[in-house]
């Protein structure tokens, strides 16, 4: 084996087989299952038990039943049963004792002028939580909506049922005839904050790296062996892997989760046609017929994972000399912070253009900064998934290759002379004297 | 036809900014000996050091290896023991000297006889599985200084090999170099403070101070060079009854109890330079029981520091 490929290997090996990067890699499709799962717990945790009262002090929405001897909803339908959430109904207030005294949580008055204005007084001791409001608003919204079609246009509701047109917009690009852009920008995203993470921590790892061996004076050892660039190639080359390592274990992980999962739900038998639920589907079909899933099986998720191991590979090894050369430079991590930050701005600049460009991938910010270097990386794999003309993934990573090569030679002046010099504070300026001297 | 020597160093110079490590450094060191690099802290020693190793380029003058310019290619017939050593903390001990190994070109399996070999030799065998954090600094130290033999080099620098070792310890080191030295396959260029180390090892020194050469020469020699007219005397008698007998014939330096012989005095002193010092020996015994009469030779260490004082004057 050749040294580069022993330095390569042993900065690969060294952590790919630390306990803590194992359970870390399995631990992520855990995480964000347990992320999704949690989320929906919440959502109806969060829920607690709602008892209404409506006051319908106008009669619009209710009506006297003689046989149950008590006001029930003209429109049933608009009042689902639901767990957390229960409704009575009356045409007269209580008092604030009476109402302190039972065991309403709320107590909603309506009177005709909702018809103007559209709102209801709701009194309560404690605020209900938001996603009770929000069902409350849904069934009261539908109940005067029945009220009005019936008394205003003299209509049958089901009749307005059957007239009431809801329209979305299914996008379709008119050149590859691509659709689902907001499906297929949350994808991009996906890839781009998993790459801003990778860069972020794996960057670290170098520069941490970097200041073991210089404090370590390791470092001494091995350059009368190797090359000081042979040194710095196998590190970042070696610790990229171990980034490499881990998309591979996470995309088989998925891979396997996606398939495993589906096949436990094709055999549970949820998987039904949403036109006609005694039809049970095979999963793909289902991911394919479901409007809020459909897109994941349209990206080409091949062109995906191609250019995010290029954007990796070539934005790792352009934010990972920097980082090296900053790891050179100190002589333990707490002196790395005033050098990072200027290391780190287009990073962290990149995420949060990311971030903004979920609702407009091609938006004037996203575009100019997926042919900027130093966040392109970050920037064109959230553009990628709604199609990208060839020639702009070819212009935008040889520009982040172009800067990577030129990063790792300035870096390599600065370690060559960084990781002897033990003692002394290095400044801005002292790095550049390093890097004009040959 | 004569033996090139190991290294022919000539005219090295080298600055650092406004610094001037090294100037005009030359000497030779001969194949096949220990040759002491000796100076004090900061006299350029451990840049001298990083250029025979690669690490650094003089900015004038020249090395040769053996006979040959010295080049990157030489490297593997070099072993390197820094004074400032360390080990991945994190890595295996057996595994960590096989990387060290191979990143000196032997290949795996005959690192790992070799390693089997010099474990047992220095008696770390028990720790081929133990992470470095686990083990003491002693041991860590054995382990480097396995890693800069282990390739058999010919020319072996070790930068203070003994510092960090119990005295046992360093005594097993310390034969061991000897060992390398009695095979005279390895040159060793010892670069130490050590005084006693010297004396007992080297065969030749190079002394800088300031980044000059200040010294250069065989250990007896120089020692021999730097006598001074002192002698070490031992007399069974008073200190006032030698005193008086003295007169002014010597200049008595000092005077002790002598530890080994109780009853005895031993006595520093200097006898004029036109003294013959047999007429003064029988002349002297006449008044006082002289036991012994030897010539004293300054230790390395008495010559490390007057060469070093000596040396004043600032250097541009």
């Amino acid at each position: 084996m050749n040294k580069l490929a022993l330095i390569i290997y042993r900065e690969w090996i060294t952590r790919v087989r630390r306990r803590a990067f194992i359970i870390g890699t399995l631990m992520v499709p855990v995480l964000l299952g347990l992320g999704v799962g949690l989320g929906a717990w919440l959502e109806n945790a969060e829920m607690e038990e709602n008892k209404v009262l409506v006051v319908d002090l106008s009669g619009m929405i209710t009506f006297w039943d003689d046989t149950r001897q008590a006001y029930l909803p003209i429109c049933p339908e608009c009042f689902p049963e639901r767990e957390q959430l229960e409704y009575r109904f009356a045409d007269a207030a209580l008092s604030d004792d009476e109402f302190l005294l039972s065991d309403f949580t709320s107590m909603v008055l309506l009177d005709d002028a909702i018809l103007q204005h559209g709102q209801a007084k709701n009194l309560y001791e404690k605020s209900p939580s938001i996603t009770a409001q929000n069902a409350i608003e849904r069934d009261l919204a539908a109940a005067i909506e029945r009220f009005k079609v019936k008394e205003e246009l003299a209509l049958d509701y089901e009749v307005y049922k059957r007239l009431k047109t809801k329209v979305s917009l299914v996008g379709e690009d008119i050149i590859t005839k691509d659709g689902n852009a907001t499906g297929r920008s949350i994808i991009g995203f996906v890839f781009s904050l998993f790459m801003f993470m990778q860069i972020m921590v794996y960057g670290m790892h170098v520069m941490r790296g970097v200041i073991e061996e210089k404090a370590n004076r390791i470092v001494e050892v091995i350059i009368s062996v190797v090359r000081p660039m042979e040194l710095l190639a196998g590190k970042i080359i070696g610790i990229g892997l171990v980034g490499v390592t881990q998309v591979i274990a996470l995309t088989v992980l998925g891979f396997l989760v996606f398939q495993v999962g589906g096949q436990a739900l094709e055999v549970s038998g949820v998987l039904t046609s949403a036109s006609n639920e005694a039809v049970e589907l095979d999963f793909e079909t289902w991911m394919a017929s479901n409007d809020l899933l459909g897109f994941v099986l349209e990206v080409n998720w091949p062109l995906m994972v191609v250019c995010a191991l290029a954007y990796f590979a070539a934005g790792f090894f352009m934010y990972a000399a920097l980082f090296a050369a900053i790891g050179s430079a100190v002589e333990q991590e707490s002196d790395a912070q005033y050098l990072m930050l200027p290391a780190m701005l287009p990073l962290f600049a990149a995420y949060i253009t990311a971030v903004m460009a979920i609702q407009n991938p091609e938006g004037q910010v996203a575009v100019i900064g997926s042919f900027v270097p130093l966040t392109a990386p970050i920037l064109m794999l959230i553009r990628l998934p709604l199609g990208v003309a060839w020639w702009e993934l070819v212009l935008s990573l040889l520009g982040v290759l172009a800067t990577a090569y030129g990063f790792v030679l300035v870096s390599a002046r600065i370690f060559r002379t960084g990781i002897l010099m033990h003692g002394k504070k290095i400044t801005v300026r002292e790095l550049f004297r390093w890097v004009r001297h040959d | 036809m004569p033996t090139a020597p190991a290294l022919d160093i000539s005219g090295i110079e080298k600055r650092f900014g406004e610094q001037r490590a090294l100037a005009g450094v030359g000497f030779q060191v001969p194949q096949s000996g220990i040759f002491g690099l000796l100076g004090p802290n900061g006299a350029g020693k451990t840049t001298l050091l990083r250029m025979l190793n690669g690490i650094t380029a003089p900015d004038a003058g020249s090395i040769s290896f053996f006979g040959e310019p010295l080049t990157r290619a030489h490297l593997p017939s070099i072993g390197y023991l820094p004074e400032e050593r360390g080990l991945y903390k994190s890595m295996r001990v057996g595994e960590q000297a096989l990387y060290f190994a191979q990143l000196r070109g032997l290949d795996k399996k005959e690192a790992r006889e070799r390693l089997r070999y010099w474990f047992d030799r220095l008696e770390v065998d028990g720790w081929w599985h133990k992470e470095v954090s686990e083990v003491s600094k002693g041991m860590a130290q054995k382990i480097q200084f396995i890693l800069s033999v282990l390739h058999e080099p010919r020319l072996l620098i070790l930068d203070e090999p003994l510092s960090g070792f119990d005295p046992i310890n360093a005594q097993r080191i310390r034969e061991v170099i000897l060992e390398l030295k009695a095979k005279g396959d390895t040159t060793i260029l010892l670069s130490t403070h050590d005084m006693g180390s010297v004396e007992e090892m080297c065969d030749e020194v190079a002394l800088l101070n300031r980044g000059q050469l200040v010294l250069n020469g065989k250990v007896p020699e120089l020692r021999e060079a730097a006598r001074d007219g002192r002698y070490a005397v031992t007399f069974r008698d008073t200190v006032m009854a030698f005193t008086v007998a003295l007169g002014a014939s010597a200049e008595l330096i000092e005077v002790n109890p002598n530890p080994e012989v109780p009853g005895e005095h031993l006595a520093m002193l200097r006898l004029p330079a036109e003294s013959d010092i047999a007429t003064w020996v029988r002349w002297i015994s006449e008044q006082v029981e002289l036991t012994s009469c030897t010539p004293w030779r300054p230790g390395m260490r008495d010559i490390f520091i007057r060469a070093v004082e000596h040396q004043k004057q600032p250097v541009a």
